[in-house]
């Protein structure tokens, strides 16, 4: 997948340093409505973290040893960046030493140090105005749906460079880094009506 | 994408033995493959309903080999409403007798890694599905629920991955593409398809989901921050 005519819509966008003005919506109120839980079911007790996720696959690519993948798990996202952009950034440039190559600003126009804070973060952006999605050609960042190529996506932000392509085997000796080369599967395409993910295979 | 078979740094980039892992499927050696293995989250608008939010956590993929909700497992979709990346609002599922009960959305006041359950936020519960057909419940509130086992969304190269950085030969290793790269679309194979996970899929009416703020990208799009968390009970 390609991400060129993205350079051009987002060619204004200037990150403002990740953050964000408190501007809350204006939704109209709805509460839930509650029904008696079954007073022989016991919900009691306290529920402690074992694992979180907000992106696919940032953990697994840009973290460090196996202690600092598992010490990811529970941390909470407000205190990710200091702790894991560091090793995030050492991780983005090892990924392209090992390579003898080294990071190159990519198709959003974000350095090394910007998108690994941006990735450091694991939370999901869900929007409720705009089409949610990974990536659509328009919007960035809004949403995930079953169907989104989070791993192309992932890639090309870390290894596709300027024009997002970097690394996509134009010779013999670059090898393929902007994609796995592998389309949507069955699970992948959804349905039109809840609960939306595929019957079991 | 660590590595070539020169092995140039493998000394800086160990991920650790046995730390086989794709995009949180398989996850870091202290809960991958547990009960507590969250694979995968989505979140995106109702294809029935715009004004909806879809949030769906699959855990325990069928490559791990087990397949059934734990009921110590509370699983737990937090939004984050004025941007400072501190859950303001959490849905929560946990499953009793071969169902699924859900809470929320509810604001709550105590943040971070433990978390208890508010009876008072009960809003359904539905019967775990196991095979094709989906059972699913619409509350009072026009909230739908669904849990149980569904095909597995993600889709990824990842014996071709574990080869390109590096990761011990197992039975999820294979080899690399050219120049130690991924494989060309002929060559790339996705062993995600056919296998099976453990959903948990809620559909939200907008309105109970509080208010949004500033996209962190700067892209003036009004956003919530979402993740989801597995948490076992002490």
């Amino acid at each position: 997948m390609k991400l060129q005519n993205l350079k051009y819509l987002l060619a204004g966008i200037i990150l403002t340093g990740f953050v964000s003005c408190n501007d809350d919506d204006d939704n109209t109120p709805v509460t839930i409505v509650p029904v008696p839980a079954p007073t022989e079911i016991d919900f009691s007790g306290t529920f402690a973290q074992q694992d979180q996720m907000g992106r696919a696959a940032i953990n697994t690519v840009l973290g460090g040893t196996s202690a600092d993948k598992n010490e990811f798990n529970v941390t909470i996202p407000s205190e990710m960046v200091d702790r894991f952009q560091p090793d995030f950034l050492n991780k983005a440039v090892a990924l392209h030493a090992a390579f003898g190559a080294e990071y190159e600003t990519n198709i959003l126009g974000l350095d090394a140090q910007t998108l690994t804070t941006v990735l450091a973060s694991d939370v999901l952006q869900v929007a409720p105005s705009v089409p949610t999605t990974y990536f659509d050609g328009t919007n960035v960042l809004t949403g995930r749906n079953l169907s989104d190529d989070v791993v192309d996506v992932s890639l090309i932000l870390l290894f596709g460079g300027t024009s997002g392509d970097r690394f996509n085997g134009q010779t013999p000796e670059t090898p393929i880094l902007v994609t796995d080369n592998v389309s949507a599967g069955t699970g992948a395409t959804g349905t039109t009506t809840f609960p939306y993910l595929v019957s079991p295979q | 994408m660590k590595k070539l078979p020169k092995i140039l740094i493998a000394g800086a980039l160990a991920l650790g033995v046995g730390a086989i892992i794709a995009a949180d499927h398989l996850d870091a050696p202290a809960v991958g493959g547990t009960s507590a293995d969250i694979t995968d989250y989505f979140a995106f608008e109702s294809a029935e309903n715009a004004n909806n939010t879809v949030f769906a956590a699959n855990v325990q993929s069928s490559l791990a080999g087990a397949a059934e909700f734990d009921e110590n497992v509370l699983i737990e979709f937090n939004i984050d409403n004025d941007g400072d990346l501190v859950e303001d609002r959490v849905i929560q599922a946990i499953p009793r007798d071969g169902k699924m009960y859900f809470f929320g959305p509810y604001e709550i006041t105590t943040t971070g890694l433990n978390s208890t359950i508010d009876e008072t936020a009960l809003i359904g519960s539905v019967d775990i599905s196991t095979g094709a057909d989906a059972n699913t419940i619409t509350t009072a509130g026009g909230i739908k629920i669904f849990a149980g086992l569904r095909a597995d969304p993600f889709y990824f190269d990842f014996t071709t991955f574990n080869a390109v950085v590096g990761n011990p030969a197992g039975p999820f290793t294979g080899t690399t593409g050219p120049a130690g790269g991924f494989q060309t679309a002929e060559n790339a194979s996705d062993p995600f398809e056919g296998t099976n996970v453990l959903s948990v899929v809620i559909e939200v009416p907008n309105g109970l989901l509080g208010g949004t703020s500033a996209h962190p990208a700067g892209t003036g799009v009004q956003i919530w921050n979402t993740w989801v968390e597995a948490k076992t009970k002490q």
